[in-house]
């Protein structure tokens, strides 16, 4: 699974890869790229496809509050 | 918008916190903090000393449970902050907005190991549904405002903000507030083709069950609930987080689902064919054996966070939304649609349970559910109930007869010893004219005792009624049902006197050791008007019935009768 993820504090990949660890996940390559006032990060998680499934919907949630905070 | 005229970022913090309607605030002092503090002085911000930051944190989220408002705790860095990592987590595990404010050391000192110095923000990450530190003053209000609308929803939560002392302490312009910003996402309802898709399996529906979770609180959609179920004839339940959403004596209500739930409410689960999850997350304690949960059922799941679909059980209909967008969209819908009513389901539900299954006192002796039973009978009705956790919070959870949800307060996701008493604080603030009592275990009372100076110093009527078993109660359970009566330090037959500790501290306190004597004694702890111990002194081996074994099904459910209590 590849996302494609902004991020508007960039010590989220902390909480993201302790959230793939916690769902039994990996991430296989991590990019990041600051932008002007985002950061935009492309990551490859591996994983049994249900817990990457969780992933997926808990960094939604994760990324909707970073974004709300940022306002 | 109003206008400030904050000087520091210390009473800047301050002006915001009243701004955003925040009257109270539990807490702690200590250094990095300091600014934080001094600007209280003279300040009409209500701070509550509490002797322990972990009970600030809980004071907090009873107050957030018990109101529906945000609660505000604060503390100083290091050991001040990580002592509030319990009471955030407790938040973030039971979906109730906080927002916790730390003190910092100064931004210089950050990452020396300087003297009470750590990464907190890091720490509060997995806890939190954000945690910030602000390096810079100007961000000082945008960040705040910001916590207490992530804290707010879609789903609360806990929200950390850390701030250097140099922040608290830096000039800052004469300004404008800007007008609190509303949250991006509007409240959501879920597409109407989900809502027909879902009373479509309602109406075809020969066993349907509702359950309530605790996001029917936290959506301040209880009427609706009340009404959705009452226009089917529905037999509903709720898990400890929605006890009190059904209408106070409502008969088709079959009690707390769960572990320690009652039977009819678990076997009608079982039995059912369409199942309505309404703001609950399918907890392990309420599934028992996910894959062996309601299998028979359909299930429509409605919620604000999409993450919670599927998490656990696969749904057949998701709702996502707002749970009070969506209620109102359910109890339209079946209004216009010719739905049956399902009397004979419910009737049939009922006949599954029976009374709560308990061990009988020996001779003599106090039963713990004799003293609850006894409590609940002459309790007012509108009482709040705080409960620590353990064996006393399941007999409670069991036996309470909240009216609404915000009136039964506990530690439901992230059970955690030593929250009662300051839960209890926490909600006595929120609502200074009504009784509040805190149910607590000899355990977990232990855990938050030194609060009983917090009660005497603010003259809190908090009623503490403590049943104690002289153990660890619920590990003790366990240990004799799955550990072959191996009992590995749960004893705590050497408590301390209770009573004298509580009248150390100021209170009036009691102790009943025999059931002849509870009546009275209830009578005179419920006209008190000062904070009060009545101190329970219960026999020891009492379990909770039933149980259904963690990692089993309802059809393996224990009442005691194997396990009776040894001479």
């Amino acid at each position: 699974m590849t996302l494609s993820l902004v991020m508007h504090d960039w010590r989220l990949l902390e909480r993201i890869v302790g959230l793939t660890n916690r769902l039994g996940c990996a991430y296989t390559s991590v990019n990041v790229r600051a932008g002007d006032a985002h950061y935009h990060a492309t990551i490859e998680f591996a994983g049994p496809p249900d817990a990457l499934r969780r992933l997926d919907a808990q960094l939604t949630r994760l990324l909707n509050d970073d974004k709300e905070m940022s306002r | 918008m109003s206008e400030s005229a904050a000087s520091t970022g210390a009473q800047l913090v301050l002006d915001i916190l009243t701004d955003e309607g925040v009257e109270v605030v539990f807490g702690y002092p200590g250094g990095a903090i300091m600014p934080l503090y001094d600007a209280m002085v003279g300040h009409p911000m209500r701070h509550i000393l509490t002797r322990h930051e972990a009970a600030a944190a809980f004071a907090a989220g009873g107050y957030a449970r018990s109101s529906g408002r945000v609660g505000v705790c604060m503390a100083t860095s290091g050991p001040g902050a990580t002592n509030l990592v319990t009471g955030i987590l407790d938040s973030q595990m039971d979906s109730i907005p906080i927002v916790a404010i730390t003190g910092q050391v100064r931004s210089e000192l950050m990452g020396t190991d300087g003297f009470q110095e750590a990464d907190v923000t890091s720490i509060m990450g997995p806890v939190t549904k954000r945690s910030v530190c602000v390096r810079r003053v100007e961000d000082l209000e945008r960040t705040l405002r910001a916590a207490f609308r992530v804290a707010r929803g879609p789903r609360p939560g806990p929200v950390l903000v850390d701030i250097p002392s140099d922040i608290l302490k830096a000039a800052v312009p004469r300004m404008d507030f800007f007008a609190a910003r509303p949250i991006a996402t509007s409240p959501e309802r879920p597409d109407d083709e989900a809502i027909e898709a879902a009373l479509d399996l309602l109406r075809d529906a020969k066993r349907p069950v509702i359950v309530a979770g605790g996001g029917v609180r936290s959506a301040n959609a209880v009427h609706l609930f009340r009404e959705f179920v009452g226009m089917l004839d529905v037999p509903h339940t709720a898990t400890i987080n929605g006890l009190g959403c059904a209408t106070p004596g409502d008969p088709n209500f079959l009690g707390m689902l769960g572990m320690h739930g009652w039977k009819a409410a678990n076997l009608a689960v079982n039995g059912a064919d369409v199942l309505f999850a309404l703001g609950m997350r399918f907890d392990d304690r309420v599934t028992g054996k996910p894959d062996r949960f309601a299998r028979g059922a359909q299930i429509v799941h409605a919620d604000v966070d999409a993450s919670e679909f599927g998490k656990i059980i696969p749904v057949t209909v998701a709702l996502r939304g707002d749970l009070r967008a969506t209620l109102t969209a359910l109890v339209r819908g079946a209004a216009r649609r010719e739905m049956p009513h399902f009397t004979g389901w419910t009737a049939e539900a009922k006949s599954f349970g029976g009374p709560l299954p308990a061990d009988r006192a020996p001779h003599g002796e106090l039963s713990a559910t004799d003293a609850l039973d006894a409590f609940f009978a002459v309790a007012p009705a509108d009482m709040i109930v705080a409960t620590d956790v353990g064996q006393h919070q399941m007999w409670a959870a069991q036996r309470q007869r909240a009216t609404h949800p915000r009136n039964f307060v506990t530690s439901a996701g992230l059970g955690s010893m030593g929250f009662g008493l300051p839960a209890a604080i926490g909600a006595q603030m929120a609502h200074p004219d009504r009784t509040v009592v805190a149910i607590c275990g000899d355990g977990g009372f232990q855990m938050s005792i030194a609060e009983l100076a917090t009660l005497k110093r603010f003259a809190l009527p908090v009623k503490i009624l403590l049943i104690d078993n002289q153990r660890l109660g619920m590990v003790r359970q366990w240990q004799e049902l799955f550990y072959d009566r191996r009992y590995s330090h749960t004893d705590l037959s050497d408590n301390p006197d209770f009573v004298a500790v509580a009248r150390g501290y100021g209170l009036r306190a009691e102790r009943v050791e025999d059931a002849g004597e509870l009546r009275d004694a209830l009578e005179r702890f419920f006209r008190a008007k000062e904070p009060s111990l009545l101190h329970c002194a219960c026999f020891p081996a009492e379990n909770v019935w039933p149980l259904i074994p963690p990692g089993a099904t309802v059809h393996d459910a224990m009442d005691g009768a194997p396990h009776a209590i040894p001479a």
